[in-house]
């Protein structure tokens, strides 16, 4: 079937995500006058961040009042409800291209209806899908109870689930608090907070950022509670261990210095049924890697969509919003999603929804949350020693069962220069995943760091598996 | 406001709040694991809880590789512990 064939619908913009950026930007495009459809995977808008929360005014404002989270929101809602937004949940787009001038995304119904399929043609696309938690392997992280500190928060606020009754939450970053937080208020004992760096230092980097302060203040809250529960807040530890026989049954940490490398003599074991974990965030650049987007690396040295002062990406039409062009939290993401949208409607010649003084504020706010992601960065970054603690036979792939062994064997003995070679040597990254998890840590591990080995790792043909029956049947419909 | 439903779990009944995961249903009623690994068959459940890992795959009313984070309950759901890829 020619490309030239698909008969599908046209709107001016498809925005990939409806969490912060995605509602942000599908308000403001709408504003201007743009026909706009909205894919989310979840069930409603919100994203990872929002879910399963009511829309409450919690944001430190700055800006005008009606471009804050819970009023776009409503006016999301409002716009939804009036057919001026086409707001569709539960679906995925598992594939996009280009088509002449137009972008052709492919849309698949949830797990359960996955054979469900539809195409969309846009004449711009936002990219706004967010990220999700950065894991770093070690001996046990596969057994069950073991999982990421934002799946047990999406657990706790989606379904109103504890993982266990005593949770351990290790890791980086100010989300371990969040999350300690989320457990706690649901009922959860946390025997410790497992922090690989020295969290002290953020309070004034994040104070010496204007509009900063509210977010130190927010992590001092956040330590206070903790403080209330007694629970233990340890810096400089690691996780070194899960131990357990089918599930986790406690778990092994010990003090690490200021590279991550472990104290000898200092490994003690705390007894518990579940650890939330997570070392900052991977931005989710499938759709926009489909597109041949340029990447860059971002603060956190993980690989983030390239995008000029106004969120265009290197694709002419193609804007990037939001945790895809840099980790930044949940306020960046919102205000970028101002910009995209401003900026899509500029792109397809709509009058412009927001005032010159209302751009020029959203703008001031991108810079002062850009700082505050590198503060962030600066206080919580990766550090080598973690390579220390994977053992040869700790699982590095857990889709393929690759072990860090076999992915050494390929760096020593068969030459393997990046993540791409590794996966072709021993399949980590190869399986259902596509290696969203292991290659951001294989690519560690080897020491590889460099936007080619990343980006190369991070091409995805299909976003998600489509079933081959429903696109025989989809193509002779076309 | 929130309903009760009901669903099997490799036969056995078990209680769910309508709109729950999958995943937060079993966790819920006890159930840390629902599938096996297809080399070393080692028992997995929930991991990333956000549907990007596949880790959670289970078998719902026959259909194999439905993401139990992402999935939620319906009634009478038959679910079931998932071995491997989930075709036999």
């Amino acid at each position: 079937m020619a490309m030239s064939d698909i008969a599908a619908p046209t709107v001016d913009v498809v925005i990939l995500g409806a969490g912060a950026a995605g509602v942000a930007a599908a308000v403001v495009a709408a504003r201007s006058g743009c026909r706009v459809t909205v894919i989310d995977n979840g069930p409603t808008p919100g994203g990872q961040y929002y879910r399963g929360a009511p829309p409450i005014d919690s944001e430190p404002s700055s800006g005008p009042r009606d471009l804050s989270y819970a009023e776009l929101r409503a006016e999301f809602d409002r716009l939804t409800g009036s057919g001026v937004i086409d707001y569709r949940s539960r679906r995925t787009a598992y594939a996009i291209s280009r088509h002449d001038d137009d972008f052709v995304i492919r849309l698949r119904g949830d797990d359960r209806h996955r054979g469900e399929i539809a195409d969309f043609r846009a004449r711009a696309v936002i990219v706004a899908t967010g990220a999700f938690d950065r894991h770093l392997p070690f001996p046990g992280w596969e057994l069950p109870g073991v999982m990421s500190g934002g799946g047990a928060q999406l657990l706790v606020k989606g379904s109103g689930v504890i993982p266990g009754q005593r949770a351990v939450v290790a890791g980086t970053g100010p989300f371990l608090l969040a999350v300690s937080g989320t457990l706690l208020e649901h009922g959860a004992h946390v025997p410790a907070i497992v922090e690989a760096n020295n969290p002290s230092r953020f309070i004034t980097r994040a104070s010496a950022i204007r509009g900063g302060l509210s977010k130190s203040g927010e992590f001092l809250g956040y330590v206070s509670r903790l403080a209330r529960h007694r629970v233990p807040y340890l810096h400089r530890h690691r996780v070194i261990e899960a131990i357990g026989v089918d599930r986790v049954e406690a778990v092994r940490i010990a003090r690490v210095d200021a590279d991550w490398r472990v104290v000898e003599g200092t490994d003690r074991v705390i007894e518990c049924d579940a650890l939330a974990i997570g070392y900052g965030f991977v931005a989710q650049t499938d759709l926009a890697g489909q597109l041949g987007a340029q990447m860059v690396l971002g603060a956190d040295g993980g690989l983030v969509v390239d995008v000029d002062p106004n969120l265009s990406t290197s694709v002419p039409g193609l804007f990037a919003a939001g945790e895809t062009t840099g980790v930044g939290g949940v306020e960046a993401a919102r205000v970028e999603g101002l910009l995209a949208g401003a900026s899509v409607a500029d792109h397809l010649g709509r009058p412009p929804a927001l005032t010159r003084r209302g751009l020029d504020v959203v703008r001031r706010d991108i810079a002062t949350w850009q700082g505050f992601a590198e503060a962030l960065h600066a206080t919580f970054p990766v550090r080598d020693g973690w390579r220390d603690q994977v053992r040869d036979d700790t699982m590095m792939c857990r889709c393929e069962e690759v072990r860090a062994g076999q992915v050494r064997e390929a760096i020593d003995d068969l030459g393997a220069r990046d993540t791409r070679a590794v996966k072709l040597f021993t399949r980590a990254g190869m399986g259902w995943c596509q290696g969203r998890i292991c290659s951001s840590a294989v690519d560690s591990l080897c020491g590889f760091g460099t936007t080619q080995s990343l980006g190369d790792a991070a091409v995805r043909p299909l976003v998600v598996p489509v079933p081959l029956g429903a696109l025989a049947n989809g193509q002779m419909e076309g | 406001m929130s309903r009760e439903t009901s669903f099997t779990f490799d036969g056995a009944p078990m209680a769910a709040v309508e709109g729950q995961t999958i995943a937060a249903a079993l966790i819920e009623n006890g159930v840390m694991s629902w599938r096996t690994t297809r080399f070393g068959d080692r028992p997995r459940g929930l991991f990333c809880g956000i549907g990007v890992c596949f880790d959670c795959l289970i078998t719902v009313n026959g259909e194999p590789n439905v993401r139990a984070c992402l999935s939620a309950v319906e009634p009478g759901d038959d679910v079931r512990t998932q071995a491997g890829d989930g075709h036999v």
